[in-house]
């Protein structure tokens, strides 16, 4: 019926599909090798908001495509009001569209039966770049298969990117010595005082001063991926491997009880914003920290050049068991109703490549961050100013591991609790709505059960 | 449901004194017609309405990867949900809440421009429709920004007033206000103009008789331009009811839901469940929801209109 | 409620009353004018803030220490000249026109023909057609998207605003078939037998009597559509994604919000302009649209 590949669920899938009296989904042609000679690829791409990031993509697709005598079609589709979800849900269920969707987040998670593996080419970057990140692989690789391609472009990572003249001005704190512009030159005893216990203190210092942090506590990623992050170096578990519910633990409440104080010294409008809340802070001069890529400290280059040139972006701060920084790729995911796979897949495998990431990663002025570490050492985060080196510790250095909310839970479930914003809803009813721990614990134990519903 | 067709049956009684010669064939001919000139209407119903709603009810009877049918279990499931239940409150508060204070609003300012001279009724009209002329998902992308926190310009005032600023959309009790404020902003025009004209039809006579009555203003207003309103004021809560009640634009631009979902009503958690979170069954579901509720209520408002409509003549 | 009942005074005729009264009468105009001031400042405050934050540089809106309602650093155009020279707006405004158009022409030659037959004439079920028609419009929009998506593949309009012609008539329909019943249903008996008699059939009927008596409904209706698929929003957001074929409020929204950078200056100066054609619309049929719209639902 359509390719090569034909499961279970596939014919489960579209039985219901035809019983609903639908029209059939388009037969594929077969795929002949080199029948891509002045064939067609129509992609659906994340919208960059960086100036100009989308055209050096453009380019890229452009110049696969004419080798390939390919006829390439993007449209670029905005996050904004989850619009490239939308479109997503819409083309999956009606299984027709563009043959290379991005997709962020969950997303491949969510729509994984409706699209082809890619082993083959995660495989073969794998091979070439050594290893991934582990968060990709968690919402990428469902059932030890590959379903999507991490991406260079939109994929990021959510450290602190904090005003370094405030830091040292009212809490004493040199940031830019704990974390120089140069990972040869950390020191593990100073970067080691970057706990969470400092970050508290320091945050009492700078609320008093009339600068306070601004952590976003509404129900966007923004405030999931912090708050998924400081829980894990809590130790925090909320549902295991075996999908037994873990959230009823001494972490736990450790955890919240700590971010009961650290709230307090939050302004009180963080409950509301979303994910352009903090930026918006951070530029606004008000406050003197965020935990964000460096879209704030970009944007604030051209609105209030006075701000970004004393923002520093560096690693998250040390809990109990770690250093972690919540993790966002985005990856590409080539819908099995397309008919043109194996050219999909071989612009998507030229798009991956060292250099073309390279490109991207300069075009964004440094926010897109590869899945590999190896790609760490591109020119763009050391020469990106002012001032110089301001994101150099963007992509993860030292100690600092990613992470991703809800693992290790099984995918779909973490995609609920993640999307629903679980962690979040959790602490703002315990910090801003006053309600007990234990009811907290209980209520978040009745969601999680319901998530478990398959 | 018959009743909402009353108008119907007294226009649509044959013209019978007409037709004398072959009166079965002219009004055989004339159904045919008639059935005809209401074709695209069907047509366009039943293929864009009705196909598509049959089939979203389908889609709520499957599991999650739409692979198995499971019946009316994602409606049960929903019903022990907490933030479900919390979402239907808090629709019905929203929806109810938006709705009174629209049509307060609407009736004021009606009365208000009705009594002014004529000559500048039409400026202030002007004015005052201007919400319902902005398309709403712009419009509340500015109120948004009215509130927004960190450059919210009502606290701009209420700080150089000495105030202390309100988390407008931090606060889950400002957040519900800010939006149904925003839809009252948004639906009073409508209803403003639908009971300026209504006002307009109030035959003057019926004033006077009452003043001849010694009725005072608000006697008048009570026994006199409320009972000729009442269908109008009937029929305007129940569509605006029925848009509000629907509404998706509003929350989900200006909290999306939050805080602790607390601002979430049908549209938008059937949303997020459905496209965020992957489960579009249970999307379905929870959109499926509203229509009962709609339907129970669109029953009671159009038999009322039709009993006062039996009444007034 | 004090309001109303003050300012109910003035429909008392001036000629017949004492000089008292005429005291009262002129403090209730005034109280009147008082209360519409409130109004229409809560009604104007977004389009003022609307207007004042296109006027000024992406500077002053970031910073805080400003008044957000003045224009303390002068003003600027830049924010419509880059709108309307670097962004796609016109193609949307284009796009907009277009659906627009098309969708009032048809919502309105199907509702006069629906509501004509169902408010003048019977037939078997008109009476379940009539209350079905109310009863769609209780379907949210919500819910129909994703079927609808399949029936718009399945007839090649993905990504296309002709997409938007073929599903706004949904919302539209119904409640302008709604308002033409009632008012169809208003007009006199006597005007369709005299015509009978005189052997017109019944489009005559329609397109030489009842069209241009029921011409205020016919406006009413007509701009209630213009509004609606002016600013519908659900819709395009799901089906159309190329900057080609965007309408205005989705186009306005998607290209200049990007991830978590809002363009302000633009949005609002996107909304103005977005705003500015059923503005002028109304401005002129106002009389008719009222007029209309009452006929139509109190009988309806």
């Amino acid at each position: 019926m359509k390719g090569s590949k034909f499961t279970r669920r596939d014919l489960l899938k579209s039985t219901a599909l035809a019983t609903a009296s639908v029209v059939g989904a388009p037969l594929a042609a077969p795929y002949v090798h080199g029948a891509y000679a002045a064939g067609k690829l129509s992609l659906g791409l994340w919208d960059h908001w960086v100036p100009g990031a989308n055209d050096t993509l453009t380019k890229l697709c452009n110049e696969w495509g004419e080798k390939n005598k390919v006829e390439v079609h993007i449209d670029y589709i905005t996050s904004q009001g989850e619009k490239d979800k939308l479109t997503a849900a819409a083309e999956a269920q009606a299984r027709t569209g563009h043959d290379i969707m991005s997709h962020r987040d969950w997303n491949i998670v969510v729509h994984h039966q409706a699209m082809e593996p890619v082993n083959d080419v995660v495989g073969d970057l794998i091979k070439q770049n050594g290893p991934i990140s582990p968060v990709a692989e968690y919402l990428a690789n469902i059932d030890g298969q590959w379903a999507g391609v991490p991406t260079t472009v939109g994929s990021q990572v959510k450290p602190c990117c904090s005003r370094f003249d405030l830091y040292k001005q009212h809490a004493g704190i040199d940031l830019q010595d704990i974390f120089p512009n140069d990972e040869s030159k950390y020191v593990k005893a100073k970067t080691d005082t970057w706990t969470w216990d400092t970050y508290l203190s320091s945050a009492e210092k700078l609320f008093k001063a009339g600068y306070p942090v601004g952590l976003p506590m509404g129900q966007t990623s923004d405030a999931v991926d912090w708050v998924a992050a400081l829980f894990k170096s809590y130790g925090v578990v909320m549902v295991d491997e075996k999908s037994d519910i873990r959230i009823n633990s001494p972490e736990t409440r450790t955890a919240l009880e700590y971010l009961k104080k650290l709230m307090a010294v939050n302004p009180p409008e963080v409950y509301a914003w979303d994910d352009a809340g903090n930026n918006r802070w951070l530029i606004s001069g008000k406050g003197s920290s965020i935990m964000n890529p460096p879209s704030a400290w970009s944007v604030a280059k051209r609105d209030n050049p006075e701000v970004a040139k004393n923002c520093w972006t560096h690693a998250m701060p040390m809990g109990p068991k770690g250093r972690f920084v919540g993790q966002l790729p985005q990856f590409y995911g080539v819908w099995s109703f397309s008919q043109n796979k194996p050219a999909a897949k071989d612009l998507l495998r030229y798009i991956s490549q060292k250099d073309s990431a390279r490109r991207l990663v300069a075009a964004s002025n440094g926010y897109d961050l590869p899945s590999f570490k190896s790609f760490y050492d591109f020119e763009t985060w050391k020469t990106v100013e002012p001032p110089v080196g301001t994101v150099y510790s963007y992509p993860p250095r030292g100690d600092e591991q990613t992470s991703m909310c809800g693992a290790p839970a099984r995918p779909d479930v973490a995609a609920q609790l993640y999307n629903q914003a679980l962690p979040t809803v959790m602490v703002s009813k315990f910090t801003q709505g006053n309600e007990k721990l234990d009811d907290v614990i209980k209520w978040a134990e009745g969601e999680l059960e319901g998530y478990l519903r398959s | 449901m018959v009743d909402v067709t009353h108008p119907l049956r007294s226009a649509a009684a044959p013209a019978a004194p007409a037709a004398k010669t072959g009166l079965n064939r002219l009004m055989r001919r004339r159904s045919s017609v008639a059935f005809l000139m209401c074709l695209p209407l069907i047509v366009i119903i039943t293929s864009l309405v009705i196909y598509p709603a049959g089939y979203s009810m389908f889609l709520s009877t499957l599991n999650k990867a739409q692979t198995k049918f499971v019946g009316l279990d994602n409606f049960r499931f929903l019903l022990k949900r907490d933030v479900f239940l919390m979402v239907v409150w808090q629709s019905a508060i929203f929806a109810i809440t938006a709705v009174l204070f629209k049509a307060l609003i609407g009736l004021v300012t009606a009365h208000l421009v009705n009594n002014l001279p004529a000559k500048g009724q039409r400026k202030w009209r002007g004015m005052l429709l201007v919400p319902w002329v902005i398309p709403l998902a712009l419009s509340t992308l500015s109120w948004w920004w009215l509130f927004d926190p960190t450059h919210s310009a009502f606290n701009y005032v209420i700080e150089a007033f000495g105030g202390e600023p309100i988390a407008w959309l931090g606060n889950p009790y400002w957040a519900r206000f800010s939006v149904i404020l925003v839809n009252v902003w948004y639906g009073a025009p409508f209803f403003l103009i639908m009971y300026l004209a209504a006002l307009k039809s109030v035959p003057e006579q019926l004033y006077e008789a009452a003043k001849i009555d010694g009725a005072n203003a608000w006697q008048q207003f009570i026994h006199v331009t409320l009972p000729m309103m009442r269908n109008i004021i009937a029929i305007t809560v129940l569509f605006s009811l029925i848009v509000t009640f629907a509404n998706f634009d509003i929350v989900q631009i200006m909290t999306a839901g939050g805080p602790r979902n607390m601002t979430h009503v049908f549209a938008t958690y059937a949303f997020l469940l459905g496209i965020r979170s992957g489960d579009i069954p249970l999307g379905a579901s929870v959109s499926l929801f509203m229509f009962p509720i709609l339907a129970i209520s669109a029953v009671f408002i159009l038999r009322g209109v039709r009993k006062r409509g039996r009444e007034i003549g | 409620m004090t309001a109303v009942t003050a300012t109910s005074v003035p429909r008392v005729r001036a000629s017949r009353v004492q000089g008292s009264l005429q005291r009262g009468r002129r403090w209730a105009l005034v109280l009147s004018y008082v209360f519409l001031v409130i109004f229409a400042v809560f009604f104007l405050i977004p389009p003022y803030y609307m207007i004042v934050t296109s006027l000024k540089s992406n500077a002053e809106v970031a910073h805080l220490s400003s008044n957000p309602w003045l224009l303390s650093q002068g003003f600027t155009f830049e924010h419509f000249r880059t709108l309307l020279k670097e962004t796609d707006f016109l193609i949307y405004f284009k796009n907009t026109a277009i659906v627009t158009v098309c969708v009032v022409v048809i919502t309105m030659v199907v509702s006069v023909l629906a509501a004509f037959s169902l408010g003048r004439m019977k037939f078997w079920g008109s009476g379940i057609l009539a209350t079905g028609i109310f009863l769609t419009y209780l379907v949210p929009d919500t819910l129909l998207f994703i079927p609808l998506f399949q029936i718009v593949r399945g007839l090649g309009l993905l990504n296309s605003y002709w997409a938007m012609v073929l599903v706004y008539p949904t919302l539209t329909v119904p409640f302008c078939t709604w308002i033409m019943i009632g008012y169809f249903s208003s007009i006199p008996k006597e005007l369709d037998e005299a015509a009978m008699i005189d052997g017109a059939n019944h489009m005559q009927m329609l397109t030489r009597i009842f069209i241009p008596v029921a011409l205020p409904g016919i406006i009413a209706a007509t701009i209630f559509c213009f509004t609606v698929s002016w600013a519908a929003f659900v819709y395009p957001m799901a089906f159309l994604y190329s900057s080609d074929q965007l309408v205005l409020t989705v186009g306005t929204v998607t290209s200049l919000i990007r991830a978590d950078v809002y363009q302000w200056g633009m949005l609002m100066a996107g909304a103005l302009l977005a705003a500015a054609p059923p503005l002028i619309i109304y401005a002129f049929l106002m009389d008719y649209y009222i007029a209309g719209l009452t006929a139509g639902a109190t009988k309806g």
